[in-house]
């Protein structure tokens, strides 16, 4: 088939990655930090930006993914620090902040160099249909490596999104975990945004976690049904925009578009679901 | 169910209205990056070859965004051509490495590079990011000046042979019919900017060096203050300052450039902001000719030129 061709690692990357994206959405969508993933991806992008202009003036190697962690890590640090720091100010405040000043910052620091443009832009926008086997493969990697440290750690994470009053009461030192979320989500972000680019992370974050939060309030089952969407969605945009060659549509924007439809359709069910169960206490 | 059902019949009728990309032609199957060595490879190749064109005239040669129907294009090719001056540097290779197709691969006959044979200019002595986004072998907008066309058709020409010895006697007329248009087109394009020799283009972008240079025209102020790199105001101030000391008069802007950062500079100058593109199709009624092109571009600037002496 003329798909595994020329598409087998797009396919791969499409099948293998968004797994964790979406356990990590219904995090995100816990806890009501929508835009985490940008402004963590903005922050890195920050720091390759400073390893660039680095890198130039001192005529050495730029330290590049060292600069994109440590700039990730300094995020984490103050989404940990900032998530319960005010009871007047949202969090959500606090990341657009962060989104904002870092995105200036960056083209502050860029403005003096030229590869900034292209720089920032293959950052932000990724292309799915350039990954290569090594990037596929190293992401993978470290995917499983974070997906296995959650699973190991599942009980306070899971509690210490969703139950958070209770998280709060045993006295665990919350930061301290939140420090480790915000750290390792970092990590899945910085490593997605560059193979698929801003839209498609943020679509793979939130759309299957939606669609699970409105067909069920079970964790496990959301979880199952985020996985679904988030598959059959990549696979059938990734398809659609590599098959019909008429269209020859963009294949990033295809797939987040087909996120928008899939949310209808999952909206649609829901309403149904919800029309035909018997109301309790309608009579 | 319903619902989906008919999402799928609409989806599925408006494939159906597409009509197929795909343009007859000829055996030989022609990649060009960009649109003026299409322009080239269609006057030497005519229906012999079918060709596709990556890159739209409008759209920046140095950014080219990524699409399916690129790496499956070069997956078919059987020859590939680029400018060979890194001027595609950042969006070819990845490509390239995605469409698995070892016949354009760098150094095999099927990847042809413009480049060769051609003196280029603003060979940068000491490589040095700090200097802008600069081209290490040179300028690679040379296919402004006519002649370096030329160079390139007969090089071309060659390597069609090379490739599909069928045809050759088809591509070798085609040059000789393309060669004697340009050599009296030439001679047309130098006798109408005669009148402006001398006079000082203020560009964008370094695009325009070449035509310059050919035409006695001068390309020394660029409105980027480094090469890839969007003008700054004090950039601007300076390059305000000079065009009013040295009375330069007209401005040239491509369909991907800031149009309005020329029409500001402009404002305070008094200078004429005039539209042209290095790309066959960039310009009304310029698709596929590069002559029409040349002619246009030529048109433009040496009305705005004897507009300005006129004031």
């Amino acid at each position: 088939m003329a798909v595994f061709d020329l598409w087998l690692w797009p396919l791969l990357a499409v099948v293998l990655l968004p797994g964790l994206l979406v356990y990590f959405g219904l995090h995100v969508v816990g806890r009501g930090v929508i835009f985490v993933d940008l402004a963590l991806a903005q922050m890195a992008a920050l720091g390759v930006c400073v390893a660039i202009v680095m890198g130039e003036h001192s005529g050495g190697h730029p330290h590049t993914y060292l600069m994109s962690l440590l700039f990730t890590l300094l995020g984490a640090a103050l989404f940990s620090w900032t998530r319960f720091s005010h009871p007047r100010v949202p969090q959500e405040a606090i990341i657009g902040i962060i989104y904002v000043v870092s995105a200036a910052a960056a083209t502050v620091v860029l403005s003096r160099t030229a590869e900034g443009d292209e720089a920032l832009k293959s950052l932000l926008l990724g292309n799915i249909l350039l990954v290569s086997k090594a990037e596929v493969l190293r992401t993978f990697a470290l995917y499983t490596v974070i997906g296995f440290t959650h699973y190991l750690l599942r009980r306070q994470f899971l509690r210490n999104t969703f139950r958070e009053e209770e998280a709060r009461r045993s006295g665990v030192p919350l930061r301290l975990w939140d420090f480790l979320f915000y750290a390792t989500f970092g990590l899945v972000v910085t490593s997605f945004v560059q193979i698929m680019g801003i839209y498609l992370v943020f679509s793979y974050l939130i759309v299957p976690a939606v669609c699970g939060a409105v067909l069920s309030g079970r964790i496990l089952t959301r979880l199952i049904i985020g996985w679904t969407v988030a598959l059959v969605t990549g696979v059938a945009g990734l398809l659609m925009s590599v098959e019909i060659e008429a269209l020859d549509l963009p294949t990033g924007p295809t797939i987040v578009c087909l996120f928008g439809v899939t949310l209808l359709l999952c909206a649609g069910l829901a309403w149904k679901m919800k029309r035909d169960q018997p109301q309790p206490g309608a009579t | 169910m319903n619902v989906r059902c008919r999402f799928l019949v609409a989806t599925l009728a408006i494939f159906a209205l597409v009509p197929g990309a795909g343009r007859a032609g000829g055996g030989l199957k022609v990649v060009a990056t960009t649109p003026d060595y299409g322009a080239l490879a269609r006057a030497i190749g005519g229906d012999e070859i079918t060709l596709k064109i990556l890159a739209k005239p409008t759209e920046d040669p140095h950014f080219v965004d990524a699409r399916p129907s690129h790496i499956v294009t070069l997956n078919r090719a059987d020859l590939l051509i680029e400018s060979g001056a890194d001027l595609e540097i950042g969006w070819l290779p990845p490509l390239i490495q995605g469409s698995r197709n070892r016949k354009v691969l760098p150094g095999e006959t099927g990847r042809f590079l413009g480049s060769e044979g051609v003196r280029l200019l603003d060979v940068p002595a000491v490589l040095d990011r700090a200097r802008g986004d600069v081209h290490a072998k040179g300028n690679p907008h040379f296919l402004m000046n006519p002649e370096n066309s030329g160079i390139v058709a007969r090089r071309l020409t060659e390597r069609f042979c090379e490739l599909d010895a069928n045809s050759c006697p088809a591509y070798r007329e085609n040059l000789a019919r393309f060669t004697e248009r340009l050599e009296q087109r030439i001679l047309a394009w130098t006798e109408r900017l005669a009148p402006h020799k001398g006079a000082q283009l203020v560009t964008y972008h370094n695009t325009w060096k070449y035509f310059a240079v050919r035409f006695g025209l001068r390309s020394e102020t660029f409105l980027e203050p480094k090469p890839g790199i969007p003008p700054s105001p004090p950039h601007l101030g300076k390059v305000i300052a000079k065009m009013k000391a040295d009375g330069m008069r007209v401005i040239l802007v491509e369909p991907f450039q800031s149009h309005k950062t020329a029409q500001t500079v402009a404002g305070h100058t008094g200078a004429t902001v005039v539209e042209v593109c290095q790309f066959p199709g960039g310009l009304p009624g310029t698709d596929d000719d590069y002559f029409a092109l040349i002619d246009a571009v030529v048109d433009a600037i040496a009305d705005a030129l004897g507009q300005a002496a006129a004031r």
